[in-house]
């Protein structure tokens, strides 16, 4: 027999340690690929600022206060370094700090997509779950059914039909426009309900067939039959053991739907006027403000990998396999 | 105790397991014994009401006092885990893989109205009394951990928390190394109180149980107690079990049945061995009744109620006798049966 490690703790410290290793190197990883992806770009700054007229000592004399004129690897440790403080850098447009910008537009698009996630997640756990318990009958075949044409529908287009009907038609909830939660809950509430919606409705159509499959795969399970057998009805059986279970490929689905969604909220943010970083991405780019746009990307790619470390992090709390 | 009377089993209109009968007196030690597919393990779940969605069961079964069949799962809940339980084939399977194991003993309790912190520290002791080592380092073990037998030791653990009075074990050492499944036959019979237990194993039930119930194509073809049944089937598939599991020597061809089971639903009408049976003749288009034949010893200070005489009746012709819901002696549905 080999002896049983029953203690949580002797296994999982070394592993979040490794974890955490594994998260900052990537970044690290993200950030080279991130700058190089970026100085391959066609465009130098200084000549962009200057336009087309400027006198070649102009465009070195820019370039020399831009810093663009020292070798690729040294821009990179400058700006990287920047980063690890919390310092992005300034635009070479504007001459605004980006650092600032982006923290002011980061809380807008985490509070989207956290919403829309939300949604998600109240539509799909309830839904997937009655489709599954109920798959012989007509009523689960027609949800699975709905939410197979809500897989199809992309988030703006369910946000500009959302737009028709509740802002155009039934003149119920702003069309666009962002107003701060310290300005007042309820018109920050009207105008991200809407957004979230877009978002959330259709992620949840996605995400119900997957927690719908979770389900039925886990109704399936012999420790399900276990319970009844010890006298837990089957809903009891499926609530107590089998939503655990059914959670571990549903997180999986969720941590790739949180990135979807990541870059979902770029183009429902431009839908609906919202100034998150989707919105502050896609300026950058039409202003050819390179650093800022740089800055986003890393913040984006940042996020996604961030989402990665948590999933893994919750596969390892919800099953005791993996320790 | 349990008393099973014209239990039917079936799924989209076929008949699974037809017309079964039989019955437990407290303490008793029955073997439901026959190939896949026989109807065995769906004999055991209709009784516990686990049966796979779409497989319906009507007949009668009571344990003690309470109805199994046709009652809703809200009443069947309370018995199901306190007054009798089961273990089932695969134990690789059948624990939660995210729960602990003493949690999974302790909530068969709880579930049964035991306090929280009381059904902990018997699930300890179960734990123990099922023989598993370090019982308490065990109890915060999760299921992966732990080896087929040992699991299989916990679901053994789990049936017997509440005390049951019955306990149903479907091929519960099918699954395990043969090493580990000697141990887990002696623990399961010095712990059981009135057992069915299932196997295809014919070794397992003599050395398990009084008597048998012998199953094929959904029914029983022969009962009685173990010694008689063994010793000297009359139902010709019993017999062809028998020595197809014998020993034979070196060199000689091992004896089979010959043909295959058929598939749910695909077995002949009348008897349903007889498109296997070297004995089948026309009579075997009528159905046999399970019935017990006059010409067996009744057992000393056990004479057959109604019917003193022996008599021998002819061989090939239907046996006469009084159907048995009981199956306490001897009795088998054959036409033709061997002497």
């Amino acid at each position: 027999m080999t002896p049983p490690n029953p203690g949580p703790a002797g296994a999982a410290a070394p592993y979040l340690v490794k974890r955490v290793a594994v998260l900052l190197a990537s970044t690290a990883v993200a950030a080279v690929a991130v700058f190089a992806f970026m100085a391959l770009l066609p465009g130098d700054p200084a000549e962009i600022a200057l336009g087309v007229n400027a006198t070649p000592e102009a465009v070195a004399e820019l370039r020399r206060q831009f810093g663009t004129d020292r070798p690729p690897a040294v821009r990179f440790l400058d700006w990287f370094g920047g980063l690890l403080q919390g310092d992005f850098g300034t635009s070479y447009v504007t001459s605004a700090p980006i650092g600032p910008q982006i923290a002011d537009r980061l809380g807008v698009t985490v509070v989207l997509v956290a919403g829309g996630m939300a949604v998600a997640l109240a539509l799909a756990v309830p839904l997937g779950t009655f489709a599954a318990v109920h798959h012989r009958n007509p009523l689960g075949a027609a949800i699975s059914a709905v939410s197979q044409i809500g897989i199809a529908v992309p988030a703006f287009l369910a946000g500009i039909l959302l737009v028709f009907v509740f802002a155009v038609r039934a003149q119920a909830l702003p069309s666009g426009g962002y107003v701060p939660l310290a300005d007042g809950p309820g018109e920050w509430l009207r105008h991200l309900l809407m957004p979230w919606l877009s978002l959330g409705l259709v992620q949840g159509a996605v995400l119900t067939r997957y927690v719908r499959s979770a389900v039925l795969d886990v109704m399936r399970e012999d420790y399900l039959r276990t319970a009844r057998a010890k006298g837990r009805g089957s809903t009891g059986a499926l609530w107590r053991h089998g939503l655990r279970n059914a959670s571990i490929p549903v997180v999986t689905v969720l941590g790739l739907q949180l990135a979807t969604l990541l870059i979902g909220a770029v183009v429902v943010e431009r839908v609906f006027v919202l100034p998150g970083l989707g919105d502050l991405l896609l300026s950058g780019v039409a202003g050819r403000d390179l650093l800022l746009v740089q800055g986003v990307v890393m913040v984006l790619v940042a996020a996604v990998l961030l989402i990665n470390f948590v999933v893994d992090v919750a596969y390892h709390l919800l099953d005791p396999r993996l320790r | 105790m349990l008393k099973v009377e014209g239990l039917t089993v079936r799924a989209d209109g076929v008949e699974l397991v037809h017309d079964v009968s039989f019955s437990l007196a407290p303490g008793e030690r029955v073997g439901l014994i026959g190939e896949s597919g026989s109807g065995k393990s769906l004999t055991a779940l209709s009784l516990m009401g686990l049966l796979p969605e779409g497989v319906t069961a009507t007949g009668r079964a009571r344990l003690g006092g309470d109805d199994l069949l046709g009652v809703p799962e809200s009443r069947l809940k309370g018995l199901r885990g306190s007054r009798m339980s089961m273990v089932f084939q695969e134990p690789m399977t059948a624990l939660n893989p995210l729960m602990r194991v003493g949690a999974q003993v302790a909530e068969v309790m709880t579930l049964h109205g035991r306090p929280r912190g009381e059904a902990r520290e018997r699930a300890v002791e179960l734990l123990d009394r099922v023989r598993l080592p370090e019982p308490a380092r065990l109890a915060r073990a999760y299921p992966h951990q732990l080896s087929g037998g040992q699991r299989q030791r916990v679901m053994l653990a789990i049936a017997l928390a509440n005390g049951p009075g019955l306990l149903i074990c479907d091929e519960p050492t099918t699954a395990l190394d043969v090493t580990v499944q000697k141990q887990m036959l002696d623990l399961i019979s010095e712990v059981a109180p009135a057992l069915l237990f299932i196997t295809h194993d014919l070794a397992v039930v003599a050395s398990m149980c009084e008597r048998v119930l012998v199953m094929y194509g959904g029914r029983v073809v022969e009962s009685g107690p173990l010694r008689e049944v063994f010793t000297r089937p009359r139902h010709r598939y019993t017999q062809g079990l028998l020595a197809a599991s014998r020993l034979t020597p070196r060199g000689t061809r091992l004896p089979v049945i010959e043909g295959s089971v058929p598939a749910a639903g695909h077995f002949p009408g009348g008897c349903v061995f007889r498109n296997r049976c070297p004995h089948a003749t026309p009579t075997c288009e009528t159905e046999p009744q399970l019935t017990e034949p006059q010409l067996t010893d009744p057992a000393p200070g056990d004479p057959a109620p109604g019917d003193p005489a022996p008599g021998d009746p002819a061989p090939g012709e239907p046996t006469p006798g009084e159907p048995t819901p009981t199956g306490d002696r001897h009795a088998f549905a054959c036409w033709h049966p061997a002497e």
